[in-house]
């Protein structure tokens, strides 16, 4: 009776990794997706630059994630015309989750070169796209 | 001239009494190919274009010593490219190369940042696999030998035996369905890849992979058999039944009065008239010897010469005329008692 519980809970521990894996991927796809749409309606002039994490070490991953989110939302839609684009963009990166990020990492948001939001949102998508092809990589293995 | 001087100082100044590494050919640039994240060939140039002494230094933005290349490409000793394996590169970091080009006396330093990841070109695809499924519809499967298959967008390109031109269409998945294929073209495919948007922002695409092919390519055979048989199997085959004919024809007297019928010769039947009656039709018919008879006259009748008078105005009556008409010749005058039918009609018109 005892290892047919201890089955069932790996069984469920591995199914949970595994749909918080695919997720995790479905996520950052998303993410992709929506900065991919931001480059063309975003502000880049005369506007505040943003701290701009750049190959963050391992441990600092998080941080660098909520200094990015933190980032888009003091964005600037370009017009008029593309704040419904801006508005629907800027909501997916409200709800998006990160992890509390881990003590151990010392570097802070402003620790940061600070970049105009073009930029931002180019170093922003390439953490994205090395996260993303980490978590293939780990699927794969 | 002044200005002339202000412009060739600077240049002598830089190349001083040796001949410049890059005057005489234009810069030199690296161009970097991550080849399906395996290797990396870095180049900068040809044996034809180059002609100073090139060293290759790189290093990434978190480290600060500059490694020099420790596989170069060499083209008749002249260094054109340098040779990176797995365990030199990293994506998703600065990757910083410093080209030295020295010639005599001079260097010329030419340095370039680059993102390794977008310089990613994956392998062709390999196995294309074509089943066959419902409704007259295909699939087209094939795999990659990139080791994140899931970085990967792909292309597959076709046409059938019929078109002339090539459908491309953009993949995202590893399998492609045409919907409706027709069983009697012949249809090729071939399909490349390339790192998606979500792994990278490389342009670079694969090579076209193996072609695989399906259907029926009877066009072709069917018109090299058709060619067979009009030019060698109907001739042959007329030959011969028109040899098996003119055998039966010579051997088989029956076939040959057939196609080629006698011409009717009656004379046989008239055989007996002309050889044993000797053309004598009545004894031959068998005519009843009295009816021959009563066909045989029993007078004579002597033959009575007639011919035309000359006109009126110069006729002179025959019976005034002593002598007789000169016309008139009778053979044989009749008797006065002897009954002559044309007696009335003497002389008269």
């Amino acid at each position: 009776m005892e290892r047919t519980i201890i089955f069932c809970m790996l069984f469920f521990f591995s199914s949970t990794v595994l749909a918080a894996a695919s997720h995790r991927a479905v996520k950052y796809r998303q993410i992709l997706l929506v900065i991919e749409k931001l480059e063309h309606a975003v502000k880049d002039k005369d506007v505040e630059w943003l701290h701009t994490p750049e190959n963050p070490v391992e441990g600092c991953v998080d941080t660098a994630l909520s200094c990015f989110k933190n980032g888009t939302l003091q964005l600037q839609p370009l017009n008029s015309q593309v704040n419904a684009t801006f508005t629907k963009a800027i909501r997916v990166f409200r709800k998006y989750t990160i992890r509390s990020p881990g003590k151990q990492c010392e570097s802070s948001c402003e620790s940061y070169k600070k970049k105009p939001p073009k930029e931002f949102l180019t170093s922003f998508a390439k953490l994205i796209q090395k996260l993303l092809k980490n978590e293939y990589s780990a699927q794969q293995s | 001239m002044a200005a002339l001087a202000t412009f060739l100082v600077p240049v002598l100044l830089l190349c001083g009494p040796d001949p410049c590494p890059a005057a005489a050919h234009s810069q030199p640039e690296v161009k970097c190919v991550l080849f399906n994240e395996e290797y990396m060939n870095c180049t900068w140039g040809s044996r034809e274009t180059l002609k100073a002494n090139y060293s290759l230094y790189y290093w990434y933005r978190n480290t600060s010593n500059k490694v020099e290349c420790k596989h170069y490409w060499q083209d008749q000793d002249i260094r054109v490219g340098c040779y990176f394996n797995q365990n030199e590169i990293i994506q998703f970091q600065p990757f910083h190369v410093l080209l030295k080009a020295s010639m005599g006396g001079s260097t010329l330093e030419i340095s370039k940042r680059m993102e390794l990841q977008d310089l990613v070109k994956p392998d062709a695809p390999v196995n294309l696999t074509i089943h066959n499924m419902s409704n007259n519809q295909l699939q087209l499967t094939w795999a990659t030998t990139y080791p994140k298959a899931k970085c990967l967008e792909h292309a597959v390109k076709y046409k059938s035996n019929k078109d002339t031109d090539w459908m491309e269409i953009s993949v995202n998945g590893d399998v492609f369905s045409l919907p409706s294929v027709d069983y009697k073209k012949f249809y090729t495919f071939y399909v490349r890849s390339k790192v998606n948007k979500y792994c990278g922002r490389t342009q670079l695409w694969s090579e076209w992979s193996v072609p695989v092919v399906w259907g029926s390519n009877s066009t072709s055979k069917g018109t090299v058999h058709w060619l067979w048989i009009h030019t060698v199997l109907i001739p042959i085959a007329s030959c011969l039944i028109l040899l098996v004919l003119v055998i039966l024809l010579v051997r088989m007297e029956r076939v040959w009065v057939i196609l080629m019928p006698r011409i009717p010769n009656p004379s046989k039947n008239f055989d007996e008239l002309f050889i044993t009656h000797n053309g004598n039709f009545q004894e031959w018919a068998g005519v009843p010897k009295d009816v021959v008879e009563s066909f045989k006259p029993n007078y004579s009748e002597n033959i009575c010469y007639v011919s035309e008078l000359p006109p009126k105005d110069s006729y002179e009556p025959l019976w005034e005329s002593s002598n007789p008409p000169p016309s008139v010749m009778p053979s044989a005058s009749p008797a006065p008692g002897e009954h002559s039918p044309y007696k009335n009609s003497y002389g008269r018109v």
